[in-house]
């Protein structure tokens, strides 16, 4: 019997975890240089950037619990099954690399 | 008996096959040759000519060591130096190390994926000439002496025009911005082909690794490219009409120049690493007699370098003055990206651990790039600790890093694959009396010269210098780093004397001399043009195997897909993304010279433009436009022809009835390359902004309301009427009205765009915030006009017949452009009516 195709679709999602964290960079980053160079005072920068960060790692963590949950959608065959692992794959990696990227800096001095 | 009078039917078969394919698929003799578009052809071109510049910038390496051999030498005067060193590494980047990895790709791609050429064979053929000219443009100024002199990155503000007033500069962006059309181009290829044209059954769980990696690195050129093309845009309208983005006495930063160069080239690093890794995945499980360890694990590997290599930009950029806690997210980045290159090292390592190695001359190059890799990969995790880097930048510790990462992951894999794949070329194998001492000779050359240079650079050796007193304690390292460099140019000279060498007296090789799985092996070795006399079926392959041959003969007596010949057509198959089930018959174009007339009339522009003859630039980029929508007339069929068998019972339609042809994928390629570039335009303007000084002090912009929502107004008109003709072509009607109205939106919106552009204020030639303004004004004009190229398009291909409702790509094409106008057009001028307010906020800095 013929498997049921993997929808291209879900090639996309071999990029979601990592779009997230570039989202996550560039946000950050964004927010780090509005905010020194408006002079927000340090405890209010930080406490941006705190809840951007949270923001997508919670984004993150819901793709995660949303795509492992959702396997019999890219369970089509031997296809399917590298694309769901490798798509969970991606987001924990997704979610790591942030934490790791972007949590302890937060901890450094803001504008100096 | 019988059993031999089957293989003598099967080789007449065989043979009849084979003169009718190639009399459809060769490429002429003589002048004919001009008109290339085969993948093989093309690929062995770009090779050839990558090698070329890849020698001119090994001299030009050459030369800058005999000038740092001693001290306070003579050899070159410093502007000589200035532009025998820019050229180095500019040609050695642009010209060798992406155009190498992409004729790889050209060559191998389409026989790794069993099939018979490329999606879009004159985009490959265009690509080339592109590479070729730009390339010679570059190499020509040298000749002259007018070659570009401010280093391979191009800082601002010395590549400015107060700094470099000469055209050196011009040379450098005009001719790296032609080169890079080309890899861009490429890109869009490798991308749809290795999704649409895979053979049958080749899921991508079957997909050969080699194809991931080319992949995901074409998809990384089609966004890391557009940050330099548009820096290279902006600072070459600096210089030829004065609109300051880089100016800051005039509003601009010079180091946005830094930002979108690296926001390229630090992805560049791994663009052309990863091809090379795919290199490797291949050829270390040949040797190993096993199959890759963890083909998953390196899948999520590039991919998660793939964007990791995007966020650590500015770990070039620690010295600028960027404060800590953003240092410090480039600098996790950049130690974090080691894990996934770790991540395939050690999947190597355990492939070679667990298989049966077997030592030839490929390997010997592997092993140089383990041993190199790594120390290039541990001096780049020193580097991305801020402390370190700051007592290293600029010095020779980063130019060895640099030369250990780049060079030597690219040298070593690159010969590997030679020696790897050269039977496949030529049908012969090395010599290797002559590649084992050249391997010896290039691997302790060349830690012989860039080992040195860490030390050096630790001695505090600054890069660029154009000599040195000789009382620093560098003088032996120097010394030694440049006998290194001509030990390993005798060694890359052996390589080539081995190859040629093979080329004429090599021992004669059978079929797949190696015993290698991959597909490109199955087929006659040189390759038809053609590549495959019928198509594989990677699924249902019977038992045959390409280690055995029996699937190459199979083949070559039609037994797969598309086994026989149709109406002269070039024939290939279009699988569906992800199973590789079979989904339409791709018929591709012929030989023609429109490729080549296309690019010397960009060629033209780029010349005009270099010489500044401004006019005469717009009128060969018109005419640029004029042969692309000229080439747009003869893609495709004129008529339906509804389901088309294409052997083993499957019949399926051409791609001009498909929903999924290949242009549709190739037009989304195109506009995430176009989006990031936008992308990029919109974060120049909010860095100019933010950090850009005199832009509170600059006189307060005036944008017109009316006149920016009349372009988007216009704009909208316009994608609504393209929905309208797509409509109307689909139901059997005529379209002429739709398309009419469209155009005159468009026109509109161009005039109403340009009537902004005129009445900017600040002046574009004052400040930056009038230059932003009309730099984002200008991307919508440009838009709105290259969507009425479409609709002359269109408008064309309905009169000859190549649109019906079953073939309405062309409308839904011209939908998608126009929607992706629309919403830019939207995004841009809602930034310029914004501009006011935020220039406003500035005031109230403290």
């Amino acid at each position: 019997m013929r498997e049921r195709p993997v929808p291209s679709r879900q090639l996309w999602w071999l990029a979601a975890g990592f779009t997230v964290w570039c989202s996550a960079l560039v946000v950050l980053y964004a927010i780090q240089g509005i905010g020194c160079a408006f002079a927000w005072p340090t405890g209010t920068l930080r406490l941006w950037l705190a809840v951007a960060l949270l923001v997508h790692l919670i984004v993150l963590g819901w793709m995660w619990r949303d795509i492992a949950r959702a396997s019999p959608d890219f369970g089509s065959g031997p296809t399917g099954a590298l694309l769901h692992w490798a798509v969970v794959a991606t987001l924990i990696t997704a979610l790591v690399a942030t934490v790791i990227t972007l949590g302890p800096p937060l901890l450094l001095t803001a504008c100096i | 008996m019988s059993e031999s009078a089957d293989q003598l039917s099967q080789g007449a078969t065989a043979l009849r096959l084979h003169r009718q394919l190639s009399a459809i698929w060769a490429t002429g003799p003589g002048i004919q040759r001009l008109a290339a578009v085969n993948h093989s052809v093309i690929g062995i071109r770009m090779m050839v000519t990558s090698f070329v510049f890849f020698a001119i910038a090994g001299v030009l390496g050459m030369l800058t060591r005999v000038q740092l051999a001693t001290p306070n030498s003579g050899f070159m005067v410093p502007e000589t130096y200035n532009q025998v060193f820019t050229m180095h590494g500019s040609m050695m980047l642009f010209l060798f190390a992406i155009p190498m990895v992409e004729s790889f790709a050209v060559y191998l791609t389409p026989k790794i994926l069993g099939t018979r050429d490329f999606a879009f064979p004159r985009l490959t053929a265009y690509g080339y000439w592109c590479y070729l000219f730009g390339g010679t443009i570059l190499t020509v100024s040298l000749i002259v002496g007018v070659a570009p002199n401010s280093g391979w990155f191009m800082y601002t503000p010395l590549s400015s025009s107060a700094f470099t007033p000469g055209i050196n500069s011009d040379v450098w962006l005009l001719g790296v911005t032609f080169v890079e059309i080309s890899a861009l181009s490429l890109a869009v290829e490798i991308v749809v082909s290795i999704l649409k044209m895979r053979a049958p059954g080749m899921s991508l769980d079957r997909m050969p690794i080699f194809a991931w990696y080319i992949l995901v690195t074409a998809m990384m050129m089609i966004v890391a490219f557009p940050p330099l093309i548009l820096g290279s845009i902006l600072l070459e309208v600096e210089r030829a009409f004065g609109l300051p983005f880089f100016d800051p006495t005039r509003g601009g930063d010079a180091l946005l120049w830094q930002h979108l160069f690296w926001l390229f080239g630090h992805p560049d690093v791994y663009i052309i690493f990863l091809p090379m890794a795919g290199v490797l995945s291949t050829i270390i499980p040949v040797f190993a007699n096993r199959e890759l360890v963890g083909y998953r694990a390196i899948v999520v590997a590039i991919i998660a370098l793939a964007f990791l290599s995007f966020g650590i930009w500015v770990h070039h950029m620690f010295t600028v003055g960027i404060p800590h806690l953003a240092l410090a997210f480039f600098s996790l980045g950049s130690a974090i990206v080691a894990v996934p290159t770790a991540v395939q090292i050690f999947a190597w390592l355990a492939t070679l651990a667990h298989g049966r190695p077997r030592w030839d001359v490929p390997m010997l190059y592997v092993f140089g790039f383990f041993f190199i890799f790594v120390m290039g990969g541990l001096t780049g995790v020193m580097l991305a600790m801020v402390p370190f880097d700051w007592q290293a930048h600029d010095t020779y510790f980063v130019v060895a890093h640099m030369h250990y990462v780049v060079a030597g992951a690219l040298a070593f894999p690159m010969l590997a694959a030679l020696y790897y794949w050269l039977p496949l070329l030529t049908g012969r194998t090395a010599v290797h009396r002559l590649s084992v001492p050249a391997f010896w000779l290039v691997f302790i050359g060349f830690n012989m010269t860039f080992f040195m240079m860490h030390l050096t650079g630790l001695r505090g050796m600054p890069r660029r210098i154009h000599t040195y007193s000789g009382d620093e304690g560098w003088n032996w390292l120097n010394l030694l780093s440049s006998v290194g460099g001509f030990v390993m140019t005798i060694g890359f000279a052996l390589v080539v004397i081995d190859l040629v060498v093979q080329l004429r007296y090599g021992r004669r090789v059978r079929r797949n001399p190696w015993g290698s799985t991959t597909l490109e092996w199955a087929m006659p070795i040189p390759p038809a043009p053609y590549a495959f006399a019928s198509i594989p079926d990677v699924g249902t392959s019977g038992g045959k195997s390409t280690a055995s041959g029996d699937l190459a003969t199979s083949l070559a007596s039609g037994e797969g897909y598309l086994g026989s010949t149709r109406n002269g057509w070039q024939e290939a198959l279009g699988v569906h993304k992800t199973s590789g089930v079979p989904d339409q018959l791709i018929v591709l174009p012929r030989p023609t010279y429109l490729p080549l007339y296309t690019a010397l009339a960009t060629a033209a522009a780029v010349l005009a433009m270099l010489f500044k003859f401004y006019l005469l630039s717009l009128g060969f980029a018109l005419l640029t436009a004029g042969l692309f929508v000229l080439a747009g007339q003869s893609a495709g069929l004129s008529r339906d022809y509804g389901p088309l068998p294409v052997g083993r019972g499957v019949s399926v339609p051409p791609h001009t009835e498909a929903a999924d042809a290949p242009a549709w994928l190739a037009l989304i390629c195109a506009l995430v390359a176009d989006g990031t570039l936008f992308t990029s335009l919109l974060f120049g303007t909010f860095y100019l902004w933010i950090a850009a000084p005199n832009w509170s002090a600059a006189i307060k912009p005036e944008p017109d309301l009316m006149l920016a929502v009349g372009t988007c107004v216009t704009l909208l008109v316009a994608a609504l009427a393209a929905r309208g003709s797509l409509r109307a072509v689909s139901a059997g009607g005529r379209a002429g009205g739709w398309i009419g109205l469209a155009g005159l939106a468009l026109l509109a919106a161009i005039a109403t765009a340009v009537w902004q552009i005129a009445g900017i204020v600040p002046h574009p030639r004052e400040h930056a915030l009038g230059a932003t303004a009309a730099a984002l004004t200008f991307y919508v004009a440009l838009h709105a006009g290259i969507g009425v190229l479409f609709l002359i398009s269109n408008t064309l291909r309905l009169g000859a017949g190549f649109i019906s409702p079953r073939r309405v790509l062309d409308m839904r094409l011209t939908r998608l452009w126009l929607d992706y106008t629309l919403v830019t057009g939207i995004i841009a001028m809602g930034l310029v009516l914004a501009l006011p307010a935020l220039v406003a906020m500035l005031g109230g800095r403290p």
